[in-house]
């Protein structure tokens, strides 16, 4: 304030000064004029008149030269420090012929402003750069995590660590696929997304339903959407985002059923657990030597608990199936061992009912591609169907051989009651039976809709072919084990995980 | 039982525990494992299992998960607790009839050294099984 007075003051001195000049000159002229009352004096007085205009465009010119002056250096210092303006050089105060005190203590204040409103800048943008420092980030009240180009986590908020059970120090620099465990329930997974939109988008969004979290360490298994947010190079490095919705509670309402199957496999394991186990007893210890019929039954009842094992776990792997949980660990496998080991389990049943199998395998057979308790179990179900509709017919036929598409192909064949054509289109439907047979032969019409969705999910095919009164033939084929491999390497898969039409391990090469 | 002497000279002589509470079960490995040359003690409740085990006198424990008191997984937890010392050296093998999902089984089997559905072995298998455990 000093200084506006003392600017004031100034100002004030010069055109008071000036003004005094003026009237001096004017007063003079008019003095000198009257003394000499002639041509002089009119003279005198437009030369004293004009004096005093020229002096009032001077004064005019150098005042407002003057007073501008410090406006001026106000003026040049804000462009100084305007961002928008470059190059305009800093305001030199010392050339200040007046108000210099007030000018350089407003450019100081001026510079002071800059820099406050510079520093609120800086912080704002670190704020925001910085997730971490983020508020909506860390309360969201969604699990929320993002990752950088390469998948690692670089920030996961409260909701998050509290959701998968670990603490947010241990997520941030981890590999996002080795804490979340998750499995889709589709060929269509946030892996394969990712590689896709990566290649192709600049920013992308997805989202997926019915997500699981797999169990780990103890810490109960989740259910959410997923919805993920990329970005390519994000200049904050935040490239992935994912925020999760929460689901257990409904999703894991669908795993009721299975449950339900559950406790039921479990009651129904226990007894036969038992029935194997004295059967066993009773064929050490029981000398059946002079007492063939003795032996005979032995042997029955040996075959129907083996029956009703594989029946109970038919009934499971239905449920897995139906559940999408029916999950395949496809390994190389040396073909011709597994089917005579299989045979050879299943000879006895064949035997009971007085039919022999007869089994071929070609030579040349390359090590295939499977899950040895699955691909067992569509062999049971083929030889036990056949032993079933065998009808007079004592043989069956089991041949394993290399195919025109180079693929392993497995028959078995019976020569009993064979299948009407009308039947064929349901026969691999869910609890479908041939209702002309359906009093006189046992079953539960699982067994084919099981070995189809197994071989599938294997990458092979079943078939059948049959003609009534003579007999059918279902065949399934498996790919060569280095084909497989070769197939999963395009998908980019690491690890060998298939399922029927179920859950996919998100990135199996993170699996725990 | 005087079949025992027909059995081959037996490799073993190790101790098995078996936490089990359906009867017959219990009996029926018992019975196939003593006459492998296996010594076998046999608890039904969950607690006295624990109990049992945590004495460290037991090469093996036949675990099953479905057992009165305490269950199976939780046996499993306390006798495979990093922060027990001294741990417990026993092979600890799950038996157990109950379907369990691929990724709980899979959580179990980490800390267990087998894993057995008894509806799929008979005693004959079990024994197999355990003379193949070192």
């Amino acid at each position: 304030m000093d200084h506006l007075k003392q600017l004031r003051q100034k100002l004030r001195q010069v055109i008071f000064g000036l003004l005094l000049l003026e009237n001096l000159l004017l007063l003079g002229g008019w003095y000198l004029g009257s003394l000499h009352r002639s041509h002089v004096t009119v003279i005198m007085l437009i030369g004293a008149g004009l004096l005093a205009m020229a002096l009032t465009v001077l004064a005019m010119i150098v005042l407002s030269n003057l007073s501008l002056q410090p406006l001026e250096a106000l003026w040049q210092a804000v462009l100084h420090i305007s961002p928008t303006e470059q190059g305009v050089a800093a305001p030199d105060v010392n050339k200040l012929r007046i108000g210099k005190d007030l000018v350089t203590s407003l450019i100081f204040q001026i510079y002071q402003f800059a820099d406050v409103a510079n520093k609120a800048a800086n912080e704002a943008r670190v704020k925001n750069s910085d997730i971490s420092q983020n508020f909506i980030a860390q309360n969201l009240p969604l699990p929320l995590f993002v990752m950088d180009a390469s998948d690692t986590i670089i920030f996961a908020n409260e909701m998050a660590s509290q959701y998968i059970g670990i603490p947010v120090s241990d997520l941030v620099g981890k590999n996002v696929y080795m804490v979340l465990d998750m499995s889709f329930p589709s060929e269509d997974t946030l892996d394969n997304w990712l590689k896709g939109v990566k290649s192709k988008n600049a920013t992308a969004t997805g989202s997926w339903e019915r997500v699981r979290l797999n169990v780990r360490d103890n810490h109960p298994a989740r259910h959410f959407d997923l919805a993920a947010y990329y970005n390519r190079d994000n200049p904050d490095k935040n490239e992935v985002m994912l925020a999760l919705f929460d689901h257990t509670k409904q999703y894991s309402q669908d795993d009721q059923a299975v449950s339900f199957i559950a406790l039921s496999v479990h009651e129904l394991r226990t007894p036969l657990t038992l029935l194997r186990g004295y059967i066993e007893v009773l064929e050490d210890e029981i000398d059946t030597t002079g007492n063939p019929e003795l032996a005979d039954f032995m042997e029955k009842m040996r075959s129907q608990a083996e029956q009703l094992m594989a029946f109970v776990n038919n009934i499971l792997n239905v449920a897995r199936v139906d559940d999408d949980q029916l999950q395949l660990s496809l390994e190389s496998g040396d073909w011709p061992t597994v089917l005579k080991k299989a045979v050879a389990d299943l000879s006895l049943r064949a035997k009971v009912r007085g039919i022999t199998l007869h089994c071929r395998i070609a030579a040349n057979l390359p090590a295939v591609g499977i899950d040895r308790l699955s691909i067992h179990e569509v062999i049971n179900n083929l030889v036990d169907n056949a032993i079933k509709y065998s009808g007079g017919s004592r043989t069956i036929e089991i041949e394993s051989k290399l195919n025109k598409e180079g693929l392993v192909e497995t028959t078995v064949q019976d020569f009993g009651l064979g299948i009407s054509s009308s039947i064929m289109p349901n026969l691999f439907t869910k609890f479908y039976r041939d209702h002309r047979n359906r009093a006189q032969i046992g079953g539960t019409g699982l067994g084919l809709y099981l070995s189809k969705a197994i071989v599938t999910a294997h990458g092979g095919s079943l078939w059948v072919r049959s003609k009534e009164g003579e007999g059918s033939v279902f065949g399934f084929t498996l790919l060569p084990y280095d084909q497989l491999t070769a197939e999963l390497k395009k998908s980019g898969n690491q690890e060998i995980t298939r399922s029927a039409h179920g859950w996919i391990k998100n990135h199996s090469m993170y699996r725990r | 039982m005087s079949e025992d002497q027909d059995q081959p000279a037996t490799k073993t002589n190790r101790s098995v525990l078996c936490i089990e509470d359906e009867h017959f079960i219990a009996e029926l490995y018992t019975r196939a494992l003593t006459k492998a040359g296996y010594q076998v003690a046999t608890i039904i409740d969950g607690k006295e299992g624990l109990a049992a085990a945590q004495t460290n006198q037991y090469d093996i424990i036949l675990l099953d998960l479905m057992v009165p008191n305490l269950t199976g997984i939780e046996i499993l937890r306390a006798l495979r607790d990093p922060a027990r010392v001294p741990p417990v050296r026993s092979k600890i093998i799950i038996t157990t009839n109950l379907e369990q999902r691929d990724d709980v089984r899979a959580d179990i089997e980490k800390q267990a050294d087998g894993y057995l559905v008894k509806a799929e072995i008979t005693p004959k298998e079990l024994v197999e099984f355990l003379d193949n455990i070192q």
